[in-house]
């Protein structure tokens, strides 16, 4: 393998593929990366089994071959290298030279065997995606998976392929964000349900530009993201899914909009003594007031008010704020719409008046409040 | 701590027999010890500000105490061998609350009945008196020139009695009755100097101490006196202070448990177990700690005419009293300080390096911050665009200090005197402990309801033990039904923090409570707490951020015992600089 790239080529693909290199392993061939010469350039891989990544830069190839070099090493040399061209050559099976005007280096790494071979995707039946769609159903919906190891269904994002749409929803039990919008791009969708790990979700929300059409396949437990330069494969979560559909409240008949930013602030107020274990504090909805209040044992207790539209029944009822605010943070509009039912059922958050095309819901269970 | 003891009356007189009669009798005198007792405490009563204590073959040959104190007059000095001859009290009333020692006039008395005796006492240096007796007869009183101050040397002590004279020990064990006896006394009186020689050689020197813990350092070496916890305590008219065991030190070495009252030392089991209350859920099962409790009162709250030895006394409100000794000892044990000391636990000093314990392994791993993949779903905004800002506001309370995560289980910081280590779990427990054991008394716990209800299917005794709990359960925040074919169906959860996992906290809490049923009402909450306390807490293992560490250690401040698990182990060890600079050779 013998190769020339520029400095900055190197340093694009290796900061694509760092993220996915896993900081600690057992298996010392996942802290290296994979540097592959072909005719076309050269590719570089990275993978903690459950994500990988993989990305293509030009270089002037001389002599095809692969090998693995330490992900973070190389890195850190590209990155104070001169800006002259890099050229690389292996010198056996377990190591490279690195030189770039005077700079000489030469890196230990280990044969390209020992990397694990990346899961079979078959993109000959892909289906098409914008990419910037995507990057806007993630970053409304990620947030919400939950972390508990005992519910690993509810640590994926589910995705939902229809021919018209599609639409992620997260949830972990307490709270849930759910975002639609139209498929406009190129291809033919298939129905399916896909639930994928945040992390897979975050590195598609960083990878790609925003107007780049993604192509997705799936092979039997693997998704496989892929544009022209770069590739990114993830592990799927094994379903059923929860079927969430069922605890959207239909029949929320109190509904109060309120101003996102001042609903936020007085959020933030109440926190500062709410709990800082659960973050409970009241609302009191009564025709056009809002009131906050919220009571700490050995703490102390406050109170605010807010002026919103309600229709409905007055309402008391719990909530933990830093959902509430978690979920302010992304409703995409100034003014929000609340609805509810009774205190123990689950409120719904939507942005109100939004022009875009799609749909954003949001719910919230409540917090038991004791009188 | 110390009283006048010096008597305001002055002179001799004998009691009045009534008087005499409302006095609890009693034989003051059983073996060498209680001889010394009397005899040392005759010397405090006359305002000595150093006794020396001379004893031989046990005391059964020679007992000598020599003050420094008032000395009396020769008249005095011969009517004080008479029973009921006292300077310390006159009438009935005079005993609510008296602050002297003796108050009978019955220890001179008794113990020249049983042995010779001779006094030499003299008022002020130069013109003393030189008193005999033998078996309770008054052999002669002549002058004799001594300093100011008393003498008195009790010989052959049954040798008119053979009866009781078989009945004592050989003498090292009659030393060690003495020996207990004058460390009591030397607890009580730190303001005193205190000699003891036995056959000669010096058993004690005790200079005048400026504190208990200087007290306890010249009894017992420096390290000994390290290994305890300052107790001050006010709670009504009650003043509690003193020294008590750190937990992680208790059961390492011998026991000592001192408890005086306004002054005076005295045995009672219902403070001790008041004190040892305290230390609940600090300390495992079956092990107690040393005390040493000092308390104050008013004098009409007590009554010490109930032993003739006076180590028992009788209290008009025990109850009160007791919460207010166990109050105190908490508070003590709520600090960091009672934190164990690394490296101080290897008493006595006699034995080998008193710090030779292993290092402890520091070795610092990565820090947390930039571990692999957010802890909190909410830590990170994948997306701040326009949305507003809603980072919790900082704490504007006492500074934290930076933190650094070991071996993803303590949590390390730099203290004033030195390294504190945290154990995370622990300290996790601790704080959620005290949150259940509130909400379970309030009933206030936060549920979170769920959108998709959990079902679990337990074992019958785990369905056993859900249905015991089930009240107790539903105040922590578990709403939950029986759904028929040992299923539950939980609809709210507590959330306690946000990595609570709350199914496999309600799953193994059950697990562990099966085959509880019985237990009383109290207990059961505290069990019930532990238990979920303990599996919904962060483990080791688990890398916590920058922020979840200072939440931790915010949390950890404010709860009642900081430094103790539920189980009784340490949460918190420290590092001394002291031990570093020793540990380095820099001492
Ligand atoms: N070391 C001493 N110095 C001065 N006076 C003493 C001393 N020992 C005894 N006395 C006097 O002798 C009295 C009788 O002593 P004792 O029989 O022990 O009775 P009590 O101590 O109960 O008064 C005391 O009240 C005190 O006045
Ligand atoms: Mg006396």
């Amino acid at each position: 393998m013998r190769f020339t790239i520029s400095r900055e080529k190197l340093q694009e693909g290796l900061t694509a593929v760092a993220a996915s290199i896993p900081t600690k392993t057992t298996l010392p061939v996942l802290s290296n990366i994979l540097v592959e010469a072909t005719e076309k350039g050269i590719r570089l891989s990275g993978t903690d089994l459950d994500i990988a990544v993989s990305t293509e830069v030009a270089a002037d190839v001389e002599q095809v071959g692969a090998i693995t070099i330490p992900a973070k090493k190389l890195s850190e040399i590209a990155r104070e290298l001169p800006p002259s061209p890099v050229k690389i050559a292996s010198s056996g099976e377990q190591r490279i030279t690195l030189d770039c005007g005077r700079s000489h280096f030469k890196i230990n790494g280990l044969p390209k065997d020992e990397f694990p071979s990346f899961p079979s995707v078959k993109f000959a039946d892909s289906w098409r995606v914008k990419s910037g769609e995507l990057q806007k159903l993630i970053s409304h919906t990620s947030f919400a998976v939950s972390t508990e190891e005992s519910r690993p269904i509810l640590n994926g994002v589910l995705w939902e392929l229809r021919p018209e749409f599609m639409r992620m929803v997260a949830t972990n039990g307490h709270r849930l964000a759910k975002m639609e919008v139209p498929v406009s791009s190129s291809g033919a969708p298939q129905t399916s349900d896909l639930i994928v790990p945040p992390k897979a979700l975050e590195q598609i929300r960083r990878l790609f530009p925003a107007d780049e059409e993604l192509e997705i396949a799936r092979g039997e437990n693997h998704l496989g993201f892929r544009s022209p330069f770069t590739a990114v494969y993830t592990r799927l979560i094994e379903g059923p899914y929860p079927n969430y559909d069922q605890v959207i409240p239909k029949d929320n008949d109190r509904v109060a909009i309120c101003d996102k930013i001042a609903l936020a602030s007085a959020l933030k107020r109440m926190s500062v003594i709410a709990s800082d274990q659960t973050h409970r504090i009241r609302l009191s909805f009564n025709s056009a007031i809002l009131r906050f209040s919220v009571q700490t044992p050995d703490l102390g207790e406050a109170t605010d008010e807010l002026p919103v539209k309600y229709t409905g029944d007055p309402l008391d009822i719990g909530f933990n704020a830093a959902y509430l605010l978690e979920i302010l943070r992304y409703i995409p509009t100034d003014e929000v719409r609340l609805t509810f039912k009774a205190p123990e059922r689950a409120a719904t958050l939507e942005p109100e008046g939004w022009s875009e095309p799609g749909k954003y819901l949001c719910l919230v269970m409540p917090l038991r409040l004791v009188d | 701590m110390s009283s006048s003891l010096v008597s305001p009356l002055g002179r001799i007189a004998v009691l009045p027999s009534a008087v005499a009669d409302q006095i609890a009798a009693g034989e003051v005198v059983e073996r060498p010890a209680s001889v010394v007792k009397e005899l040392v405490e005759n010397a405090l009563d006359a305002g000595a500000t150093s006794v020396e204590v001379d004893v031989e073959d046990g005391g059964k040959r020679l007992i000598r105490v020599s003050d420094d104190g008032t000395g009396m007059q020769r008249d005095d000095a011969i009517l004080a061998l008479a029973r009921h001859a006292t300077s310390k009290i006159r009438v009935a009333s005079d005993l609510v609350g008296v602050a002297s020692f003796g108050f009978r006039g019955e220890a001179l008395p008794a113990i020249s009945s049983v042995s010779m005796l001779r006094i030499d006492t003299a008022p002020a240096d130069g013109e003393g008196t030189r008193i005999r007796s033998a078996a309770g007869e008054l052999l002669g009183a002549e002058p004799a020139a001594r300093r100011r101050g008393t003498t008195v040397e009790v010989s052959q002590l049954f040798y008119n009695a053979p009866a009781r004279q078989r009945f004592l020990r050989g003498a090292r064990s009659e030393w060690r009755a003495i020996a207990d006896t004058l460390t009591t006394i030397a607890l009580v009186r730190r303001d005193v100097r205190i000699v003891a020689r036995q056959d000669g050689k010096a058993m004690f020197t005790l200079p005048p101490a400026r504190d208990l813990r200087d007290r306890i350092a010249a009894l017992w070496g420096g390290p000994y006196a390290e290994r305890f916890l300052a107790v001050d305590d006010v709670s009504g008219p009650t003043h509690t202070c003193g020294l008590v065991e750190r937990p992680a030190d208790v059961g390492l070495a011998s026991r000592r448990v001192h408890i005086a009252v306004n002054g005076r030392a005295i045995r009672d089991t219902g403070l001790v177990r008041a004190a040892e209350a305290a230390y609940r859920s600090t300390i495992p099962a079956g092990v107690r700690p040393a005390l040493f409790l000092e308390i104050v009162m008013p004098a009409n709250g007590i009554d010490v005419n109930v032993h003739p030895a006076k180590t028992e006394v009788r209290f008009h409100d025990r109850w009160v009293l007791e919460r207010a000794v166990e109050a105190a000892v908490r508070r003590a044990l709520g600090t960091f300080d009672s934190g164990a000391m690394f490296g101080r636990t290897a008493w006595p000093a006699a034995a080998a390096p008193v710090y030779g314990s292993p290092p402890v392994d520091v070795e610092a791993m990565r820090p947390a911050f930039d571990a692999d993949g957010p802890l909190f779903v909410d830590e990170e905004p994948m997306e701040t665009g326009a949305a507003p800002d809603s980072r919790e506001p900082a704490a504007v309370d006492e500074p934290v200090p930076p933190l650094l995560q070991l071996r993803r289980t303590w949590m390390m910081f730099e203290a004033g005197d030195g390294v504190v280590l945290i154990d995370q779990h622990s300290a996790h427990e601790r704080i959620l402990y005290e949150q259940f054991m509130g909400a379970l008394a309030r009933g206030d716990a936060p549920s979170q309801r769920l959108l998709f209800p959990l079902t679990l299917h337990l074992t019958p005794e785990e369905e056993e033990a859900f249905e015991s709990n089930s009240d107790l359960l539903q105040k922590l925040g578990f709403e939950a039904e029986a759904f028929g074919g040992h299923s539950i169906l939980v609809h709210a959860v507590p959330a306690p923090h946000p990595r609570f996992d709350a199914e496999r906290c309600l799953r193994e809490t059950l697990a562990s409570l099966t085959g509880d049923r019985f237990a009383a009402v109290h207990a059961r909450h505290e069990r019930l707490a532990a238990t979920v306390a303990c599996k919904a807490a962060v483990k080791a293992g688990d890398a916590l951020s920058a922020g979840e560490m200072r939440a931790l250690f915010v949390a950890l401040r404010d709860t009642t015992l900081p430094a103790h698990d539920v189980h009784g182990r340490s949460t918190i060890v420290q590092l001394g600089w002291d031990e570093l600079e020793r540990r380095f050779g820099r001492r």
